[in-house]
């Protein structure tokens, strides 16, 4: 296992506070840690509790499981999580009872609500009134227009920064869960690029990559497969608002032919916690000169960035280190980051070089537990590209990384 | 070919042919939109801001990524009654369709500020005085009210609940396929299923199939689960690594996709010799409460005679719905867990319409079909053979 560790390499010395990561996380354990994090917010905040309804809140703070929906039905048929504070443990209302945690006391655990829908707010006002006086100041993620007008009497504020700042930092289970889910999503990985060769279509590889997935113990799909083939140049590509790269696009059956570069990014969850695969494919030939050149500075700016990684330093330091290694281009795209956080969602804070602004970026310092998912793009004008990511964790130290190290076309020989 | 084939059998595929016979979609974007904006004259609505999926979808027909799950709001289309125009949230062309304009783009932002501005930008949004959302944050309540400062925030739901409930022609053709891509699935299921397989290895058939049909993207992930032939049966949402044993029942339970469009179709079958003797009484009372609803399924009904048809068969209260709308994806009206009972059936709203019986000692059964609603009747746009 790499790590930036300085003196010591060896995996035992990764530690988050104090606590060693885990080869097998503790799920009991860490729906108990989330939910103390989610009650200092709480108490910080001088919120009365929290109602959640975007789906990977509840997930974080319940731990409940859903089966991967499209949007609008998971919309309807949602899980609402309740969190007030100071309870010993959140309240869960789902369709869906065979993911309710064991450990959830039966008196949380409730039948589902409709707040999408008029015909049923009334049981949501129900009980949101069981939980909480009128006038109580509650965090919410989402609300419904069925809510506005049937939910009277509560101080409503956004639950959003609540839920982020509990979130940002991961406890040593949660690094365990990601680095899981992330092992599951580079092994279902090796089929589909075993499957590579022109003529495969993009849902061929899809085919393969969820197949496999599956297999292997993914709890639920995240995000359509991307298999996005990158034109070798800005104007060969779709026309952008920027005037920069479009990616990802989606997925078609659109056929892969030889000599097309591909960049591939996938995420598959397990226990809630997404997986984010990105590397450049070759289909039908290896990486030459130019595209091996293309990787190595990948891996440079990629290592500028690791070089510094630690507790203390702040996201504009990463972004300008990784600005230099690049002879001052910027190595992301536009719309994008140079690295973003995954948890329960496929991008979370920190996000690291964002339109939030240099001052953003000055005031956000890593700190142990940050998981930060680095995806720097070698954009090289007529040859197309390099883009891949690497996973890592911040620990006490420096960080550890929880992605493969194999970067299949390229890296041998590089 | 004809503007109406007699035999719509033709209409049911997903290939491109080049005398153009099949779904034309630049005519069902054109009379979605028509429909909305209708709708924003009726309800004196001068913009929408939407972010549910299947509203994008509906006002746009932009192709977006496809992702599990939902999130918080966040306007991603937005509808102006003035300039009859729509603006996608989308940083590049590809995937939008022609009648979109490049400069009806709006690219992605982390920062909500920038988005405001982007919003500000567009033609006579902040001119609007009734602003219609499909869902808000306390966020952007907030900066909404500084970027239209005079209008009045109202709920979207009337306007777009209407155009999308009763379906277009093109629309049904739409699920149509979907339809036949469910029916393949269920055949790829039906056909690996044998005992010692697992659920999750079944859900990664179905995956498989589907993504080569390609439909990478499915409505649901729960597609399967094998029913005990001792003990309490219930209904599982989630896929175990439990194999599936001799003589047990197994509900198949998938959906599909198509240009959004969403069907659904589920059918129970025995795994092995040894079936328990009582599982052709139980898949007789699963069907009768399926024709039951079936039967109640026509124009001028509502939810209270799909719960009477269902009692009527013998049932006690269903621990999943006995009906909802499908359409982009699930939709109102919701017709079961105590909810739905004067929801109007109309002609032309699709339904997945699902009968639940299970019995200790023998498993569970489920039959579930995607209807269409007419004036006499109703249409199963999902074939299959029952079983037995």
């Amino acid at each position: 296992m790499a790590s930036g560790n300085g003196s010591t390499d060896r995996p035992a010395a990764a530690t988050i506070g104090g606590q060693a990561i885990p080869d097998q996380p503790d799920l009991a354990r860490m729906r108990a840690q989330r939910w103390q994090r989610l009650q200092h917010e709480l108490t910080t905040r001088d919120l009365d509790g929290l109602v959640l309804l975007g789906s990977s809140a509840v997930t974080y703070a319940t731990g409940a499981e859903m089966p991967g929906h499209d949007g609008d039905r998971a919309a309807l048929f949602r899980a609402v999580a309740v969190a007030v504070a100071g309870d010993a443990a959140p309240h869960l209302y789902t369709c869906y009872d065979d993911g309710a945690p064991a450990d959830l006391p039966d008196d949380h655990l409730h039948g589902p609500l409709f707040p999408d829908l008029d015909d049923g707010v009334d049981q949501l006002a129900e009980a949101l009134g069981e939980h909480f006086a009128s006038g109580a100041r509650i965090g919410i993620d989402h609300q419904t227009h069925a809510m506005r007008r049937g939910v009277p009497g509560f101080e409503w504020v956004d639950a959003a920064d609540v839920i982020a700042a509990a979130k940002v930092i991961k406890t040593p289970d949660e690094v365990a869960c990601i680095r899981y889910a992330q092992h599951l999503n580079e092994l279902a990985m090796v089929d589909a690029l075993r499957a590579l060769r022109p003529g495969v279509r993009q849902i061929d590889l899809s085919a393969t990559f969820l197949r496999r997935a599956f297999e292997l113990g993914a709890s639920a799909g995240g995000i359509d497969p991307i298999w996005q083939v990158m034109a070798p140049t800005r104007e060969c590509g779709p026309w952008t608002v920027h005037g920069d790269l479009a990616y990802p696009t989606v997925t078609t059956d659109r056929f892969l032919r030889h000599g097309d570069v591909i960049w591939v990014d996938a995420g598959i969850t397990w226990q809630g916690y997404v997986s984010d695969y990105g590397r450049t494919w070759l289909v039908g030939a290896k990486p030459n000169n130019r595209q091996h050149n293309q990787f190595r500075r990948w891996r440079i700016v990629a290592d500028a960035v690791l070089g510094i990684l630690k507790p203390g330093v702040s996201a504009l330091q990463l972004c300008y280190a990784a600005t230099e290694a690049n002879d001052g281009v910027r190595p992301w795209i536009e719309h994008f980051y140079l690295a973003h956080g995954v948890g329960t969602e496929s991008a979370e804070m920190p996000l690291i070089g964002t339109d939030f602004g240099e001052q953003f970026d000055r005031q956000l310092i890593m700190q142990p537990g940050m998981v930060v998912v680095l995806e720097p793009v070698i954009w090289d004008e007529g040859a197309a590209g390099y883009r891949a990511e690497d996973i890592v964790a911040v620990t006490d130290n420096g960080w550890v990384k929880l992605s493969g190290s194999a970067y299949d076309p390229y890296g041998l020989g590089a | 070919m004809s503007p109406v084939p007699r035999d719509r059998g033709v209409l049911i595929g997903a290939m491109g042919l080049e005398d153009d016979a099949r779904v034309d979609f630049a005519r069902l974007r054109a009379q979605r939109r028509a429909k909305v904006f209708a709708g924003m004259e009726t309800h004196h609505v001068d913009a929408l801001m939407l972010g549910a999926v299947g509203n994008v979808r509906y006002v746009s027909g932009a192709r977006t990524l496809g992702r599990f799950g939902v999130l918080p709001f966040a306007p991603l289309a937005v509808v102006v009654a003035e300039t009859a125009r729509v603006h996608v949230l989308s940083t590049w062309d590809e995937g939008v369709p022609p009648e979109i304009g490049r400069d009806q783009l709006y690219g992605m932002s982390w920062n909500p500020v920038k988005l405001m501005e982007a919003l500000a930008a567009i033609p006579g949004l902040r001119q609007a005085r009734r602003v219609g959302t499909d869902g808000l944050t306390p966020t952007i309540a907030g900066l909404l009210s500084q970027l239209v400062t005079t209008a009045e925030l109202v709920d979207a739901g009337p306007v777009m609940a209407a155009a999308r409930r009763i379906k277009t022609p093109d629309e049904i053709t739409c699920l149509e396929v979907a339809s036949a891509i469910a029916e393949a699935a269920l055949t790829a299921l039906d056909e690996a299923l044998a005992p010692g397989i697992t659920e999750r290895e079944l859900l990664g058939v179905y995956y498989e199939h589907v993504s080569r049909l390609g439909v990478p993207y499915p409505p649901s992930e729960s597609v399967c689960f094998a029913t005990p032939t001792r003990g309490p049966v219930r209904y599982r949402h989630l896929v175990s690594d439990r194999p599936v044993g001799q003589g047990e029942l197994v509900v198949l339970a998938p959906g599909a996709l198509y240009a959004g469009y969403e069907a659904g179709l589920a059918r129970t079958r025995p795994v092995g010799e040894s079936v328990p003797p009582d599982a052709g009484k139980l898949a007789s009372r699963c069907a009768r409460g399926m024709d039951a609803l079936l039967a109640a399924c026509r124009a001028g009904n509502t939810g209270a005679d799909l719960y009477r048809a269902w009692q009527d068969a013998g049932n006690r209260e269903a621990p999943l719905p006995l009906a909802h709308g499908l359409g982009l994806g699930a939709e109102p009206p919701l017709i079961g867990l105590g909810r739905g009972s004067r929801a109007a059936l109309e002609e032309g709203m699709i339904l997945c319409v699902q009968s639940w019986v299970a019995e200790q000692g023998v498993g569970g059964c489920l039959e579930r079909a995607t209807v269409l609603v007419e004036y006499r009747g109703s249409s199963t746009l999902t074939r299959y053979e029952r079983l037995k």
